[in-house]
């Protein structure tokens, strides 16, 4: 059972694994308390299904209650002790501006306000040695302060250099903890241990402050689950892509930060896999945003340094910095309700506000009256006024043309439909752009890859965004409303840990590098068997972050697995991926320093069958034709629309049309077509010709 | 070509975005902390004329505003009907390049079809140059360090390796100053590899009339703005602290109809020491001031430059002669956005910042424990101004732009302990929005070896002005081993000796007794209220 809870919606998911039959379920997330949406939808999944919850094996859960917590500021009363004379270190933060010319730019306030924030007499010196023993009387006086007189409800702990030993943060919260057991503390060199203190602070100060919430609704769940006899086991999807253990959960509930989106891209993947495409660009294009991030031959990139909350449209800098593992994904401001306007330079720009679903774009009839990237999509043929959403809501064409000419049309000096192409073109292009820039971070060209696409706007876009990016092929994939629940049940078990232990390469022999992953793979293993994984399972993954001597940010060099490396090996992986990524012909005589060793600890991929049965004789039949706008010919042609759940195997639909399903619209260009494939996705091979632009 | 509304869009965000990707190329491959970790750096690209078209969201104040001058300084040495493909130019001149010889700017002409369509151009602020390096004491450039008049890096893909060797010899940290060079020349390649992609990707055979697109859309929208100020003359003078005295920055802003000349005649004639400020740095802070009163929103590039006319007469500090001493101009050019937001602030009082309390560069040079040389530099902001509708940042560089050095990277490399980083309780000035609060900040000499500090600070005897009867902000203090230095001087440390600052509040804005009682009870709240002793 997958079960993945989203901002509007909380997706149910039940995989039968003795016949493959796959039940779903899709209700309203309860703001107020998110598990009991979460109980009631399961309540309702397993009666369809006719199964009880001790029948249930696994229950892998995705949630954005994390996020939101920090989003919405809504988490635990949070202290926070650091090293004497660093109390500040949140909030003087990196002393930078991140627009160079908006003298009135904000930033957010920090999670743990200056009265909570305490010092301790200790010090660790740069290479991890003690200077000054730490005060545990201290420690527990500046404890028992925040607890008694602020009334916290949990505390981080984050020391200078702990990220080097640890050993000062470990003995300051068995002291406090003798005095409060009930406390909840996050210590940074666990959560977050690498160099760089004012984001590893940000880190272990966002694991405390969600760490109440997220263990008490877990424990909701838990208890739930065994009253009524669940006896197999409860994860948690990660950012990073794997599962862990209710209790690695609470532990490192940073860890689950971005477990929404990952979940859809897992998915993605593992329908990569199936169909033997190995390197993808998945495409999720949601009500206000769209989020993308590439796999490589099965394998998504992973980050170690980003940042949450951004309270300025989006901008890098904006937002409070995380430092813990996570699949990398490039998300932008470009979703439905994206709303378009006319910038100070005179030219049309679409988002990053959003019009959200209250009012919603001005189609929807409410009070909305700013033209959204739907209202243009429903005056370009895309979306059906009378099938929008499989007809539940009647879409107004009248005010959709209104905004469009008000806003748009009128300034610019445009017709509505050049208007509303331009709205279309402007949001591909923002969104092709943000993947470009994603995927030439990691020096690769998506030209050849393919994409696979869903999300509510995702394959109303797909083939023009595919197409500019030369890509080979499209991959519309069945059920892309409760794709993300399905992804939560192909993700593998995985934990993985890093230490920083700065190495120069040409001091190093095989065995030292055996020894120094060793005990690592000991930690990451033991996260994975506590889900009562067999070891025997278990596949292991080794990386090595690596720079010349001097620099202060790494290149990843994956190491091959199953065998002893040598260093020259690292040498020479190093120096590719240096010029990979930085496309660069440098090459330099200096000396290699490791940082970063890492490690990944990964269970089997769990099995589920895709495969679906359905058939029907003779031509797919239409719903009928309406018009739809076209960048070639340049204006409205006839367009064939379909009805997805109508389609088998094998079909195959010739542009121009449009494929309607209740939560999407598939949009196929002329001189394009679409196969169904025997799962039943929509498989569009990318006709290159026409895909210059043309501007 | 004319380009409609949405194509020009487009486009133009494609070029911001190149810009984007060699910056951070830059970071991610330099080596010393002033670049990885402090981003004293810009990128910009220019079209074959020499114009800048676009810049990294992420860029240094000045260095964007010198770039353009710098390449067609660049360009008349080496015309451009000589440039080969693999070429690569540089420079460090103060004059033609960014005021001091601490920055190198480093350019790369793309060529598409053998044709030569435009540049990439990168500056990083070097971690050593040789010389006195950064030092108020210097009287003349030739002490300064070492002088790159326009050359060539790499001559059509080959490295031109006596230039390498000539600066590796010259310089106290090479491995990490040839590394920041490679650094410079790896990320122009990334940017000219992406230029191209990108040209054949729309079939943009030429830059030139999508730079006059871009251009003159930005242009247009600062003279639209520019003739909503009221025609006038406005001006304002300020007085900053030199090496051997005060000096005076005067400024006489004519404004009339949609163009702003700005003249600084009746400012201190050039000084004997090393704060003389060359007249590109003082034109790009110029620049760099009306772009934030006029189009703050909109990307920046050459067209934001053509409103905007600058004079000083030769001789004075803001446009000194060669070869006078420049190494700290930045300790005065700071101060030109507040002489400009002064004398603007009674018709545009809803878009100036009152005064900064300014950034203080901190240069530490000496050997780690182990015995190996560094140096680098430590930047520590004070508090930003305040403005119409809100309390200044805490801590925050205004107008220059760069980051902090994480204390855990800062102490890895040189061995010095920071013992304290805490904001200055108090420090910003008092007003209906306060002034952002300073720092103050405790370094210990830990390495076991004498420790060599450059001081520049500023703001020691003039505090950072409130606005519209805001207070001022508290001033800069430099202690050593707990007692009062010359701010502007170099010391050296024996080990165990301590350097500490106070850095300096920016200035509150309106009166502060119309400080709202909310805000008055948050800054008792959180140990901010009252107002820091000097």
């Amino acid at each position: 059972m997958g079960v993945d809870i989203g901002g509007t919606f909380t997706d149910f998911v039940l995989i039968n694994s003795a016949n493959g039959q796959i039940y779903t379920e899709k209700r309203l997330t309860s703001q107020d308390d998110p598990a009991r949406s979460v109980l009631e939808g399961i309540d309702v999944l397993l009666s369809s299904a006719e199964a009880s919850v001790a029948a249930v094996g696994n229950f892998v859960h995705g949630t954005t209650l994390a996020i939101n917590a920090v989003i919405e500021r809504k988490g635990a009363r949070t202290g926070l002790i650091t090293t004497a004379g660093f109390s500040d270190t949140l909030e003087l933060a990196r002393e930078t501006r991140y627009d160079l010319y908006d003298l009135k730019l904000r930033f957010p306030s920090p999670l743990v306000s200056r009265p909570l924030r305490k010092e301790v007499q200790e010090r660790l010196g740069p290479r991890g040695e003690v200077i000054k023993p730490i005060d545990l009387g201290e420690a527990i006086g500046r404890a028992t302060e925040l607890v008694e007189r602020e009334k916290i409800e949990s505390l981080a702990i984050c020391f200078l250099h702990s990220f080097l030993n640890p050993v000062h943060e470990i003995a300051a919260r068995e002291a406090i903890s003798r005095k409060f057991p009930a406390l909840s503390i996050s210590l940074s060199s666990e959560v977050a241990p690498s160099i760089r203190e004012y984001e590893r602070t940000s880190t272990v100060t966002v694991n405390a402050y969600v760490q109440p919430l997220i263990s008490g609704y877990l424990g909701r769940i838990e208890s739930w689950l065994s009253e009524r006899g669940f006896r197999g086991s409860f994860l948690l999807m990660t950012s990073s892509g794997g599962t862990i253990s209710s209790s690695t959960a609470r532990a490192f509930p940073v860890r689950l930060l971005e477990s929404g989106p990952v979940a859809g891209m897992q998915m993605a993947a593992l329908l990569g896999r199936l169909r033997s495409d190995q390197n993808i660009l998945a495409f999720d294009m949601g009500g206000t945003t769209s989020k993308g991030y590439v796999v490589v031959a099965g394998e998504a990139e992973k980050t170690y340094q980003w940042e949450i909350a951004r309270v300025h449209e989006f901008k890098v800098g904006s937002g409070l910095p995380i430092q813990s593992p996570a699949i990398k994904l490039v998300e932008i401001g470009s979703g439905g309700g994206s709303i378009a306007s006319i910038d100070r330079r005179g030219v049309l720009q679409v988002g990053p506000q959003s019009s959200g679903a209250s009012p919603g774009p001005a189609c929807y009839g409410n009070e909305g009256m700013n033209p959204t990237i739907t209202d243009a999509n429903l005056l370009l043929g895309y979306l059906g006024a009378d099938s929008f959403l499989g007809g539940r809501m009647r879409l107004s064409v009248d005010r959709a043309v209104d905004a469009i000419d008000d806003k748009v049309g009128r300034p610019l000096g445009l017709g509505t439909l050049e208007s509303a192409w331009g709205i279309h073109e402007m949001a591909n292009e923002d969104i092709l752009r943000a993947f470009r820039i994603h995927a030439a971070e990691r020096g690769i060209d998506v030209g050849g890859y393919t994409m696979i696409a869903f999300g509510g706007a995702g394959p109303l876009h797909a083939i023009r965004v595919a197409q500019k990016l030369r890509m080979r092929r499209v991959v519309v994939p069945l059920r892309a409303g409760v794709f993300s629940a399905l992804g939560l049940l192909t993700a593998p078990i995985a934990f993985d840990v890093s230490s920083t232990r700065r190495t120069c390469v040409s001091s190093l022999s095989s065995e030292k590098i055996e020894r120094t992953f060793d005990p690592l793979e000991e930690t990451a293993r033991r996260f994975v068997l506590q889900t009562g994984l067999p070891a025997s399972k278990l596949k292991l993954r080794r990386e090595l972050e690596v720079r010349y001597f001097g620099q202060g940010h790494e290149v990843v060099v994956k190491l091959p697995t199953g065998r002893k490396v040598a260093p020259e090996t690292v040498s020479s992986l190093f120096h590719k991926a240096y010029q990979r990524t930085y496309q660069t012909t440098i090459k330099l005589d200096y000396e290699l320093e490791i940082m970063n060793w890492r490690v990944e600890v990964i269970g089997p991929s769990p099995k589920i069958d895709l495969t679906q049965e359905r058939s029907r004789s003779g031509i797919p039949p239409t719903k009928g034709t309406r018009r739809a706008f076209f960048h070639d010919p340049g204006k409205l042609v006839s367009t064939a629309v379909f009805d997805r759940s109508q389609l088998c195997a094998g079909d195959r639909i010739v542009g121009p049309a449009v494929v309607e399903e209740i939560e999407s619209s598939l949009v196929i260009p002329p001189g394009q077509s679409a196969v169904v494939d025997a799962w039943l996705n929509l498989v569009i091979d990318i006709d290159q010709k026409g895909s210059r632009h043309g501007l | 070509m004319a380009y409609d509304a949405i194509t020009l869009g487009i486009l133009w965000n494609r070029l911001i975005s190149i810009t984007d990707e060699i910056v951070a190329s830059l970071v991610r491959t330099s080596f010393s902390t002033v670049v990885r970790e402090s981003y004293d750096l810009s990128c910009v690209l220019l079209d074959s004329r020499g114009q800048s078209l676009a810049q990294g969201s992420w860029s240094g104040t000045a260095f964007v505003g010198t770039i353009p001058r710098t390449v067609r300084h660049l360009l008349s040495r080496f015309p451009p009907e000589t440039l080969k493909p693999g070429d690569v130019l540089a420079t460090n001149d103060p004059w033609l390049g960014t005021g001091h010889l601490f920055d190198i700017t480093v350019t790369r002409p793309v060529f598409r079809k053998s044709r030569l369509i435009g540049f990439t151009t990168t500056v990083t602020h070097l971690p050593d140059i040789g010389g006195r390096g950064f030092s108020s004491n210097a009287r003349e450039v030739y002490e300064e360090g070492l002088r790159l008049v326009p050359c060539k890096l790499f001559e059509r893909g080959t490295p031109v390796l006596a230039m390498f060797e000539l600066i590796r010899a010259n310089v106290r940290v090479p491995d990490q100053v040839i590394g920041d060079i490679n650094a410079n020349i790896t990320a122009n390649e990334l940017g000219s590899a992406r230029l191209l992609a990108f040209m054949a990707e729309y079939q943009v055979e030429d830059l030139s009339s999508l730079s006059d697109a871009i251009l003159s859309h930005s242009e247009d929208a600062m003279r639209k703005e520019i003739t909503k100020i009221p025609d006038g003359r406005y001006t304002h003078t300020i007085n900053a602290e030199g090496v051997d005295g005060d000096l005076t920055i005067a400024c006489t802003i004519d404004v009339a109809d949609d163009q702003i000349k700005i003249d600084y005649s009746g400012s201190s004639p050039q000084s004997s020491f090393a704060i003389n400020t060359p007249f590109c740095y003082t034109y790009a802070f110029t620049a760099y001031a009306l772009k934030c009163l006029t189009i703050p929103d909109i990307p920046n590039n050459e067209g934001a430059f053509r409103p905007v006319v600058a004079s000083a007469p030769a001789g004075c500090v803001l446009n000194p002669n060669f070869p006078s001493a420049t190494g700290g101009r930045h300790a005065l050019g700071h101060f030109i956005p507040t002489a400009i937001f002064g004398a603007l602030q009674a018709v545009l009082p809803g878009r100036v910042l009152a005064d900064p309390g300014l950034i203080n560069l901190i240069r530490f040079y000496g050997r780690k424990p182990e015995g190996e040389r560094f140096s680098t530099v430590y930047f520590a902001s004070g508090g930003m101004g305040a403005h119409a509708q809100a309390d200044g940042l805490t801590a925050t560089p205004a107008p220059s732009n760069i980051c902090s050095t994480p204390v855990e990277v800062f102490e890895s490399v040189t061995g010095v302990l920071v013992r304290r980083r805490a904001i200055r309780p108090g420090s910003g000035g008092l007003g209906r929005y306060r002034g952002g609060h300073g720092q103050e900040l405790l370094f210990e000499n830990m390495t076991g070896h004498t420790l060599s500090v450059s001081l520049f600070a500023n703001r020691t005897r003039f505090a950072a002005r409130g606005f519209q009867g805001g207070s001022d902000g508290a001033l800069r203090e430099v202690l050593l081993d707990g007692e009062p230095v010359d701010p502007k001087s170099q010391q050296e440390l024996p080990p165990g000796s301590t350097v500490q600052f106070a850095e300096a509040g920016g200035g509150g804005f309106g009166n502060p007794n119309e400080r709202s009682p909310e805000l008055i009870e948050q800054d008792r709240y959180l140990g901010l209220s009252g107002v820091a002793a000097n």
